[in-house]
């Protein structure tokens, strides 16, 4: 920014989170270490890492749940370590916290106003619920709904005061695959209405799936940024030529000088693809026996990314 | 825009009344106890319980004719008789206070200095008998002196005239058990939804996440703790009108709801959750801060006279009893609804709103609204 323009007036700027150099110490233990990043309006961020990276850590600082113990975090503009910046925070921001639960004797529309009544305004409930698509449940009692509907109220909960980011720790830990692909849809829903999303998650797919912008956070330290298809371009490592069920048979029948082929998952041929190699492979198995076969090019994912950058995957507990 | 404290008062609330566990706990338990205690306990004694001063007394033994007109009255079987001694300067006084303390009927006889002289003067003795003509056992009891010291007179001097029973009204409550037992069965019901409910909204909707969900709001800790206690007031007003209208309905227990009530159930809408929001903040995890919650209030309930007089207990345990807050919460509506005593009401009103500070700014203190 240059000097003659003025700095831009709290909850004005397009930068919806900046956060510089942040940590967090419990006792002797580092949970954050040194952290920034920006989120742009507009954005929808992931934070992603292993249980224990200190995602949660820093989404809670964010929403003025703890104080840092160094750096500097600021959200619309406001310093997350200020108190009178933390109210006008509050009023801005939208949070569904990590395994949160609505009030379980309240309908869905109760638990909305509920939580809506909180703020000097509120959106309509019976438009957010239309968003979660919960129309048929509305006056249905909270614990009488199964996880995933669960997850779409504390959503729409999250939503009630129309903030100007939302903060989404970990919304899908634990939902069986269909629950969470409809809480995907609710955030794809989000970021066509131009809504900013801070996501935290352990799930890879999840990431590459609905985020703009990427950060991998891995021992309270982020090892890697952009968007996931820079990640991937960076970090991923090279794509995957796969051969299906072709078998001990097929590899003898592999035409000569091919990069180096393996025998995966009980038949499969895999071998790994340099840039510009593709056509040439395919062209030159086209004369042999294995042409008949099913073949299919791989590309890393960020669990590729992540094996790469760290050595390890994370399982699906997200350990 | 609907208030913040209101909103979370009504969420309370609608959470209660949809819980026919909470119903049971807050309305149907205690209305269950009224009646099989007062079906076992309620009736008493079939004995009248009557309070006898013999002030006639030669040296320290008393006249024979004094004697035997207080034999001839144990062998009707018809009394429970509690000897006040002769010198005893204001027995009414005593006789009051002594069957309050005991749950025991406030009637008192006495036989005056010179009875055996007067008789075997051959002029008329007369006894005092003081009890309140609004006891519903006043007429059976005066009935029964009456026959008794005629017959008496008849025996020692064939003169029965010579013997003569003078009633004297005074103003008594006669508390029966069940009189006793109504302002302990509301004490134990603010001290369990307070306490518990506390726990429950401090302890489980931190497990839920709620309370870090709210504190990401304009919320503030101390509006939530005031909805709370709101909440908490509603719940105390409600036990005590309905345990107060079973009473009367089913036992005819009167009661003066008056300042002193007011004060109470107020003092107990702050003291009980603050003491569960003390526990809460000990004990983190919901479950671990039921099961305290139940070491807490059991042994209170039972030191602290909501089922029986504290005097019944043992030193050691009425010692402990004064350290309980519920103490001053059963006393002060005892003092208030039944006995009609301002005097102690206010006292014990007093005490347990200073309690209700101490807890109540205790547990706000303790309680974490942001994380740690």
């Amino acid at each position: 920014m240059s000097k003659d323009q003025p700095a831009p007036l709290p909850g004005q700027s397009d930068k919806i989170v900046q956060v510089e150099n942040l940590s967090k110490k419990y006792g002797d233990n580092i949970a954050v270490n040194g952290i920034s990043f920006t989120l742009n309006k507009g954005e929808v961020f992931a934070f992603l890492g292993p249980n224990g990276a200190g995602k949660t850590t820093t989404v809670e600082i964010l929403e003025c749940l703890r104080n840092p113990t160094g750096g500097q975090a600021k959200v619309l503009g406001y310093d997350v370590s200020k108190r009178s910046d933390q109210a006008e925070i509050r009023k801005r921001i939208g949070v569904l916290p990590q395994d949160f639960n609505a009030i379980d004797r309240l309908t869905v529309r109760e638990n909305i106003n509920y939580f809506g009544a909180m703020f000097k305004h509120q959106l309509d409930a019976d438009k957010l619920i239309e968003l979660v698509d919960l129309k048929d449940k509305r006056d249905e009692q909270f614990k009488k709904l199964s996880g995933g509907l669960k997850q779409r109220v504390g959503l729409a909960v999250s939503l009630v005061n129309d903030p100007d980011v939302v903060f989404l720790d970990e919304p899908t830990t634990g939902l069986d695959p269909r629950a969470r692909r409809d809480v995907w849809g609710v955030v794809e829903r989000l970021r066509s209405q131009g809504k900013t999303v801070f996501l935290t998650t352990h799930y890879m797919d999840e990431a590459e799936y609905l985020a703009d912008i990427v950060s991998i956070i891995d021992h309270g330290q982020i090892i890697a940024s952009g968007t996931p298809d820079q990640l991937i371009d960076t970090h991923g490592g090279k794509k995957t030529l796969i051969i299906r069920d072709a078998g001990q048979e097929g590899l003898k029948q592999l035409p000569q000088g091919l990069p180096k082929a393996e025998l995966r998952n009980a038949g499969d041929i895999a071998i790994s693809l340099n840039n510009g190699e593709l056509t040439s492979i395919l062209m030159s198995l086209g004369q042999t026996p294995l042409h008949d076969k099913e073949i299919e090019v791989r590309r890393p994912t960020l669990d590729d990314v992540f094996l790469n950058l760290t050595g390890r995957r994370v399982s699906e507990e997200g350990n | 825009m609907r208030s913040r404290i209101y909103t979370i008062i009504s969420g309370h609330f609608k959470s209660w009344y949809r819980s026919k566990s909470n119903i049971f706990w807050t309305i149907a338990f205690p209305l269950l106890l009224i009646v099989l205690f007062g079906a076992i306990f309620g009736n008493g004694s079939t004995k009248f319980d009557l309070y006898l001063q013999n002030q006639d007394l030669t040296g320290n033994v008393p006249t024979p004719l004094s004697q035997g007109y207080v034999n001839v009255l144990n062998q009707t079987g018809a009394f429970n008789l509690h000897i006040v001694a002769a010198e005893q300067p204001d027995p009414l006084t005593y006789v009051k206070k002594d069957a309050q303390d005991h749950n025991q009927g406030q009637r008192l006889l006495v036989i005056p200095l010179g009875f055996n002289a007067t008789i075997m003067s051959g002029k008329n003795a007369t006894v005092q008998l003081y009890m309140d003509q609004s006891d519903q056992a006043s007429a059976s009891l005066a009935g029964i002196v009456h026959s008794v010291t005629v017959s008496y007179a008849a025996a020692i001097a064939n003169v029965p005239d010579h013997l003569v029973v003078q009633q004297v009204g005074i103003v008594t409550r006669n508390i029966r058990y069940i009189d006793f037992f109504i302002p302990g069965v509301i004490g134990m019901t603010l001290l369990t939804t307070g306490v518990f409910g506390a726990v429950n909204t401090n302890g489980r909707y931190r497990e839920l996440k709620i309370i870090k969900k709210l504190a990401t709001t304009p919320l503030s800790k101390m509006e939530w703790i005031l909805g709370m206690v709101g909440y908490q007031m509603i719940l105390a007003t409600i036990s005590l009108i309905v345990i107060l209208f079973f009473g009367y309905a089913i036992f005819g227990v009167t009661a003066t709801i008056d300042i002193y009530t007011v004060g109470l159930v107020v003092a107990a809408a702050l003291l009980f959750p603050g003491i569960g929001m003390v526990l809460a903040n000990f004990v983190k995890e919901a479950e671990s801060a039921d099961a305290a919650a139940n070491a807490i209030t059991f042994p209170m309930m039972f030191l602290a006279g909501t089922f029986w007089p504290r005097d019944t207990l043992p030193y050691i345990m009425k010692t402990i009893a004064n350290f309980m807050p519920l103490t001053y919460i059963n006393d002060g509506l005892r003092d208030a609804l039944i006995y009609a005593e301002p005097a102690q009401a206010l006292t014990n009103t007093l005490i347990a709103l200073g309690l209700a500070a101490f807890f109540i700014v205790l547990g706000s203190i303790l309680m974490n609204w942001k994380e740690e």
